[in-house]
């Protein structure tokens, strides 16, 4: 549980930054940083099983 | 905008003095750069993550590169991610001096937290680059 809840701060860290910098408007910015902070959680999940199917 | 359009508009608009100044505080204090341009929010959204993420990695046990190397290590393999680490500035700086965070402790490096500590100081510094060069085109007058 840890591992997970250090995966969803380090992506909220990065999502606020990436989010902040770019797009037009606030409401952009909100949704990009949602949308950035969303994909480090799947793909980070999806990546885990992944890796836990390989041996080495 | 095509690239001859572009090149066209930098020669009309060179970039200011001020903004190469407003790049390098932003890079040395995170959240700075945004600060002295009155983007408070910014400042504490931007600046706060890289603090943030700093201290986090020093409280997990994490530790920063320089170039002196480890056992059985080359010191071009310490560049990379010393590049990273320098991207937080003064926080890299003071704890160098300190010698905070660059200890080679076994028993630091047993700690289940010690690459998550790595990772999020190598961010930090990372994030902090990108800080740094949006402070820099909103001072150039790129960016709104």
């Amino acid at each position: 549980m840890r591992h997970f809840l250090v995966m969803c701060l380090f992506a909220a860290l990065a999502s606020v930054i990436l989010g902040a910098m770019t797009k037009e408007d606030d409401r952009e910015r909100w949704l990009y940083g949602v949308k950035v902070f969303a994909e480090f959680i799947v793909i980070g999940l999806a990546l885990g099983w992944l890796l836990y199917f390989i041996p080495w | 905008m095509v690239k001859t359009e572009r090149m066209q508009a930098q020669e009309i608009a060179p970039t200011p003095g001020n903004a190469w100044m407003i790049g390098v505080v932003a890079w040395f204090i995170p959240g700075l750069g945004h600060a002295l341009q009155k983007r408070w929010v910014r400042a504490a959204l931007m600046g706060g993550a890289v603090w943030l993420s700093f201290f986090i990695g020093l409280q997990m046990g994490g530790h920063m590169f320089d170039l002196s190397a480890a056992e059985g290590s080359s010191t071009l393999l310490q560049v990379p991610p010393m590049i990273a680490n320098i991207g937080t500035g003064a926080l890299y700086i003071v704890s160098w001096l300190l010698g905070i965070g660059f200890a080679d402790d076994p028993v630091q490096a047993a700690r289940a937290t010690y690459e998550y500590g790595n990772t999020f100081l190598l961010i930090a510094g990372l994030l902090n680059y990108l800080t740094m060069l949006d402070a820099f085109d909103i001072a150039a007058g790129r960016k709104p």
